[in-house]
């Protein structure tokens, strides 16, 4: 068989498909609803993939494209196949805003996804208006993206698929009140995201728990490669817990530092919101101490529900590695796209906005809706504490704590933060 | 705690001596501002993991075979690439070295993957150590005495022997040296492995602390740049000041001024530079 001719090459697809169908291998391409939508439905994904926090953004690659291969191999975006196209976010304002220019005005985008820096999401949800597309961040957890650029400024085209930092700042203070220290300390990254999350979790804990105390605070700029200097200073103040917002290859670092000047040692707890992203945990491997809690996105194993152990079982058959929380993330802005198209039965940005409103996505991370007032996606991610198990090639959770969205989600018209 | 501090901060600035060491020694005596010593670190790093991994969990056997490997890749640089740009616009060295941080960045991402890497520290060094009433790691002290060493060795390299001499004879003027038979180019390339050694070295010291990966190079790199400048380029004297300078600046900063940390290096380097244009110890262009 020759395959010169474009006809011949469609018509033998077109048969192969077929053929896959009449085995059962893919019974839902058949069912996928024809809606004469363009093809193929561009979706421009920028994330970090430089530096020393790109492992983050390889895992938000793997999941987009994992994603990708499933709805297309399903009959794409209501008959439409999906092409995704991924440039490096650097954690910079002018670089995300830039991607995000190219990816409307010269690649030709219908959707953007991604971001994994707090400010460029605010940058690049500033101009989304003027570029006329909607964009789903999947990390980027600052909460005037969705307090203040959605609810209060009404910039529609803006919608978060992942959880914000309420999960760092306000769930974290929920588990913490229990545990048996009083003297907090934090080593935080030195921009939007580490100094919002101190500030919501002092802001949380104190009231659930008046006689706590904030002794030392040391703030590292983003590229920090050593931490020696951040933990003497902290731990000269005597805390007896450390919450650190570090994420990625520099909290591998901090851990591995706080490890040597015996911080484990010497404090009670440690608490780490974006610890249990895969990357960290691989990273760390048994230099993680034990008893840590920490939390992140998604937790790969929960919920223990069919569809969240056929998307982990999915990605290590590509991957060979167990999924991250970005790549759950991106895999969930994916077909909620989808849905929401296939709902609007248009790309028309307006109808798309009204069907993401409030819709119910089923993602691994288990049920989820979109928030209409703010465009916050509302699902519940476990705190854990860190367990070494000789069935998993990396540190996992364990004690997993389960806190009811409804209690720690800020809710408009949410109220100024005080600290 | 005055003094603690003092002494992480001395600890940090040891990594960035070995980096600023091979960084001003190739300046002084080559003339070439190597953009891609950052990387060299980097490479010191990831190669010193890999012996790390096939040694068989020997961190000691890893670090004698690690900074050697980035020596070799330190000699293909020079004999192979370097040595042709000598002669033409330095901005040509500046392209050239610069491209070799991005083919390097990439090779590590290919053949290593974009996951932060980082062995556990030797048992030996796990341990900590009371110094004026704070906990130090022992790995910090075996740092700060491994750049001792290196800045001892270095200087006794230089002033007491023939290869010293050489080199110095070469660095002061290559035209003179040539002309009572150094085989300059021939000094060249042993000047740029052992650099590359340097910074292999300090990668391969960095591994058990410090989480491995892509990009590292960049970050140390421009630290370095501003050591060399502060401590006058060409100069190792400069360059350990300089180092000192820079991690005690770090150190104290976070400690007093926390809000104007990130500045202060630069703000140090931008008053040095307009009261001695040379740096600490820059010696006037010949």
């Amino acid at each position: 068989m020759t395959f010169h001719s474009g006809t011949t090459r469609r018509g033998f697809l077109k048969s192969s498909a077929l053929a896959l169908a009449s085995l059962g291998i893919a019974p839902r391409a058949l069912s996928a609803p024809k809606l004469n939508l363009k093809k193929p439905i561009k979706i421009g994904c920028q994330t970090i993939l430089s530096g020393p926090l790109g492992g983050y953004g390889e895992f938000m690659k793997k999941g987009a494209l994992l994603a990708m291969e499933e709805i297309n191999a399903q009959g794409g975006i209501g008959g439409s196949p999906i092409e995704l196209n991924f440039r490096d976010e650097e954690l910079k304002v002018d670089v995300g805003v830039k991607n995000a220019r190219y990816f409307v005005d010269d690649w030709g985008a219908d959707f953007l996804i991604g971001i994994d820096s707090s400010a460029v999401a605010l940058a690049v949800g500033e101009i989304m208006p003027s570029l006329n597309r909607i964009l789903i961040v999947t990390h980027g957890a600052t909460e005037k993206f969705n307090e203040d650029l959605v609810f209060k400024r009404q910039i529609k085209q803006c919608f978060r698929i992942s959880v914000p930092v309420y999960q760092d700042g306000i769930a974290s203070a929920i588990v913490a009140k229990d545990l048996p220290v009083k003297k907090w300390a934090t080593i935080s990254p030195d921009y939007e995201y580490g100094k919002t999350s101190w500030k919501m979790f002092r802001a949380t804990i104190k009231k659930l728990k008046p006689e706590v105390e904030f002794v030392a605070e040391s703030f590292a700029k983003f590229g920090t490669v050593d931490f020696s200097s951040h933990i003497s200073k902290v731990m000269a103040a005597g805390p007896d817990a450390i919450f650190s917002t570090e994420w990625g290859g520099e909290a591998v670092t901090m851990i591995k530092q706080a490890k040597l000047f015996k911080v484990f040692e010497q404090t009670k707890t440690f608490m780490c919101p974006m610890g249990a992203a895969m990357d960290v945990l691989q990273g760390l491997g048994a230099d993680y101490p034990d008893g840590a809690w920490a939390s992140g996105r998604y937790y790969f194993l929960y919920p223990e529900s069919a569809e969240n152990r056929r998307f982990v079982e999915a990605f290590r058959k590509k991957w060979n590695s167990y999924p991250s929380y970005v790549s759950e993330t991106s895999y969930a802005a994916l077909h909620a796209i989808k849905k929401a198209v296939e709902k609007a039965k248009t790309l028309d940005i307006d109808h798309v906005i009204e069907a993401l409103e409030g819709l119910e996505v089923s993602r691994p991370a288990g049920p989820c809706v979109i928030r209409k007032e703010d465009h916050q996606a509302v699902y519940t991610v476990p705190w854990g504490r860190i367990r070494h198990d000789p069935k998993y090639p990396m540190p996992i959770l364990g004690d997993l704590r389960v806190i009811p969205t409804s209690e720690y989600y800020r809710k408009p018209p949410f109220p100024p933060v005080e600290a | 705690m005055l003094l603690f501090q003092g002494l992480v901060g001395l600890s940090e600035a040891m990594y960035l001596w070995l980096v600023a060491a091979g960084l001003s020694l190739i300046f002084g005596v080559l003339r070439v501002l190597n953009f891609a010593h950052g990387s060299l670190y980097m490479l010191g790093a990831y190669l010193t993991y890999a012996v790390f991994r096939v040694a068989g969990g020997s961190f000691w056997i890893a670090l004698l075979a690690g900074p050697l490997l980035v020596a070799a890749v330190g000699w293909v640089l020079e004999f192979g690439f370097l040595r042709r740009v000598y002669r033409i616009d330095e901005a040509f060295q500046l392209l050239l070295t610069f491209a070799f941080v991005l083919i390097f960045d990439d090779l590590v991402k290919l053949v290593f993957g974009p996951v932060y890497q980082s062995p556990p520290t030797p048992k030996e060094l796990s341990g900590a150590v009371f110094i004026a009433g704070s906990i130090l790691p022992a790995y910090h002290l075996f740092i700060l005495a491994v750049g001792a060493a290196v800045g001892l060795g270095l200087w006794l390299l230089l002033e007491r022997t023939r290869f010293g001499l050489i080199i110095r004879a070469t660095a002061a003027d290559r035209e003179m040296a040539r002309a009572l038979g150094v085989r300059s180019s021939r000094v060249f390339t042993w000047v740029f492995v052992f650099g590359a050694w340097l910074a292999g070295l300090g990668g391969a010291l960095s591994i058990p602390v410090r989480a491995i990966s892509p990009g590292m190079g960049e970050l140390i790199i421009i630290e370095a740049f501003v050591v060399v400048v502060l401590g006058g380029l060409g100069s190792l004297r400069g360059a350990f000041l300089g180092a000192v300078v820079i991690g005690l600046l770090h150190a104290y900063g976070l400690l007093y001024l926390p809000v104007f940390e990130l500045a202060l290096a630069y703000v140090v380097m931008a008053a040095v530079l307009i009261i001695r244009p040379r740096g600490f110890f820059g010696v006037r262009e010949a």
